[in-house]
């Protein structure tokens, strides 16, 4: 059921939503997931974790058991506000008898674009996408970046207030998925919000402001790249010989030790000069000490192990805005 | 402006087949068999006059031969090319629209416009069936110029054998999207929809049989049940009644006869009376229950299959 909420200034803001396939499998067991207007917003998560299913969602091309929530301050589902929304599908697959530009112009009018705005529009975005040159190639000849370049450009067409990006650098060489990046922030300078789903981390690292890790149908952790990495920092500190002398002691600190290598979690000083005081009382040389902050990968890796020892997440509060 | 859109991607979809085509080649054979016929005084000539004989059976310049000639053109073209041929190839051509349009990834991008899922189902139902219009529309626009320029026959109610044929294609084309909404396969469209049309036309003929036999017809629960049963399907069996009669509408002849006429005379006595008694009762039934009975079935199994489709998962 897909209900009227209050209206919010969220961009995307979902409350409690739920899907369950043949009656059996829960795709999704209650996600609330709230965007700000103008941010770059990334859903992570292992396969099967449903963030496609979330993002079909959205796009209305699937049906919840139970969804709350609004988009650009719409309810959920509203058809009228998908005129304002781009959307990119992962495993997309278009129309193989027409060409590059001919597509841009039949997705821009169902999406309501006016003739006389959808030549220009296409060739801008062809353009900036780097297809301008195979505009008038039909799509079965086209390579899998191009198809996916293309597909970026059908997204913006309509000149929405909210791209909806599922795996949009998937089939992009290293220089295309820069491209993306670079349009991505782009996109962020104009004001339009981007919500993205890839399962590349290090990408999602590069343009997002806030995150969410869905893990089994819910939302693990959800915040802006600071927040989730605040409380994953820890201190290396290297020796130039091996520490296992001071394991013990050490240990008493929280500390691990692994050859020369000695890991402390957190970011309290006052144990990491403790440390240093014993690994210099044992006579030993420190080589370096170095803050390390953890990647998106890592916590993603964290939140999976932790799944697995303590159970599945606990459905997240929903922030105040 | 999204119906539009639908029905030149339609368009383009069609075009981009190999059994548009095909069905293009077919209608110039056709079209150049009828060039290479000739009339000449009391003698019609074939193959460009390479080959002639004296008949006024299908001669034009005689008002009996030109009846004949255009009797014959009815049959042989509406209802065996193009209400056979034709439209079997038009439910291959066809049954792969919707498949296609509903699969993964295809149909994610159009269901997330502005546009809502019952009505984006009836805009693609109705342009696919440009296929038709256009087919329909170049054979019985080009057969029907031929007859006219090279024959001197001019049958204005001959083109509405276009109307007929989109409508005996949509009673087809209902299944055939019902199948593929609920099966996404473009075989199992294409079969189920032949075997529904057998399946109408034994229905439909049912009745017939009941009434040949006395003896079937003295079983009144049976034979009630077989009328009723008749009423549903759509009359696909009255394509050529109704091609025959609505040519003769609009046509600057006084009498077409009807097709049955044109190979009456291979039948013996008994079984062209017999012929003769079917064809006037079909020809005497009312139009508005043959087309009106057949649409309200499309309408109810469009409905069926536009529920399906609004309410999958994609």
């Amino acid at each position: 059921m897909v209900g009227i909420t209050e209206m919010t200034n969220w961009a995307v803001d979902l409350i409690d939503v739920r899907k369950t396939y043949a009656k059996t499998i829960q795709a999704l067991r209650g996600v609330n997931i709230q965007v700000g207007r103008g941010e770059i917003f990334g859903l992570l998560g292992p396969n099967g974790a449903g963030k496609t299913t979330l993002v079909k969602i959205m796009m209305t091309v699937v049906r919840p058991n139970n969804a709350f929530g609004t988009l650009l301050g719409r309810p959920l589902g509203h058809r009228g506000k998908l005129a304002r929304i781009g959307y990119l599908p992962e495993a997309h697959r278009f129309p193989r008898y027409l060409t590059g530009e001919r597509l841009l112009h039949y997705y821009a009018a169902l999406a309501k674009v006016p003739r006389s705005r959808r030549k220009d529009t296409a060739d801008d975005l062809l353009n900036r996408v780097g297809m301008a040159e195979w505009a008038g190639m039909r799509i079965d000849k086209y390579s899998k970046g191009m198809l996916q370049r293309l597909g970026i450009a059908q997204a913006l067409m309509n000149d929405p207030e909210l791209v909806v990006l599922d795996e949009p650098t998937d089939g992009l060489d290293p220089v295309g998925r820069r491209d993306v990046r670079e349009l991505l922030l782009e996109l962020k300078r104009d004001g339009r919000t981007v919500f993205l789903n890839s399962h590349l981390l290090s990408e999602l690292e590069m343009v997002c402001d806030r995150v969410a890790i869905l893990v089994d149908g819910l939302v693990a952790r959800q915040g802006t790249l600071d927040e989730l990495t605040e409380e994953t920092v820890e201190y290396r500190i290297t020796c130039a010989t091996d520490a296992g002398t001071v394991k013990d002691k050490v240990k008493a600190l929280g500390a691990s030790v692994d050859a020369n290598l000695l890991t402390l979690p957190g970011h309290d000083t006052a144990r990491v000069n403790a440390a240093i005081d014993v690994l210099r009382g044992a006579g030993l040389v420190i080589e370096s000490v170095q803050p390390h902050r953890f990647s998106l990968e890592d916590i993603l890796v964290q939140v999976l192990k932790d799944q697995s020892t303590t159970g599945p997440p606990t459905p997240m509060a929903r922030p105040v805005q | 402006m999204q119906f539009w859109a639908l029905i030149v991607d339609s368009f383009r979809e069609s075009i981009d087949r190999k059994i548009f085509w095909v069905l293009v080649g077919v209608t110039a054979l056709v079209a150049l068999a009828m060039l290479s016929v000739g009339f000449h005084g009391d003698s019609v000539s074939l193959f460009f006059g390479m080959w002639s004989t004296e008949t006024e059976r299908f001669n034009p310049l005689m008002d009996y031969g030109r009846a004949n000639l255009v009797g014959f053109v009815v049959y042989l073209l509406a209802n065996t090319v193009m209400g056979w041929i034709g439209i079997t190839l038009m439910i291959i051509a066809t049954a792969g629209a919707f498949p296609a349009f509903m699969e993964r990834g295809a149909l994610d991008v159009v269901l997330a416009k502005p546009i809502s899922r019952p009505r984006l189902f009836l805009y693609k139902y109705l342009a696919t069936m440009v296929f038709v219009v256009l087919q329909g529309a170049f054979f019985f626009g080009l057969t029907f110029l031929i007859m006219g320029l090279r024959w001197g026959v001019w049958v204005p109610g001959y083109l509405f054998c276009i109307v007929l044929l989109v409508l005996l294609f949509s009673y087809l084309y209902c299944v055939s999207v019902l199948v593929a909404v609920k099966t996404r396969s473009s075989v199992a469209a294409i079969l189920l929809t032949l075997l529904a049309w057998v399946a109408f036309a034994l229905i439909h003929q049912a009745p017939v049989v009941f009434d040949e036999f006395p003896e079937l017809k003295e079983r009144r629960t049976l034979y009630t049940a077989v009328r009723v049963a008749s009423w549903i399907p759509p009359k696909t069996g009255d394509f050529p009644y109704l091609a025959a009669r609505w040519s003769r509408a609009g046509a600057s002849i006084d009498a077409v006869p009807f097709f049955d006429t044109a190979t009456a005379s291979d039948l013996d006595r008994e079984d062209l009376d017999r012929a003769r008694k079917v064809e006037e009762r079909e020809i005497s039934k009312s139009q508005l229950y043959s087309i009106g009975s057949s649409l309200l079935f499309e309408i109810v199994i469009v409905l069926w299959a536009m529920w399906i489709f609004a309410r999958k998962d994609y």
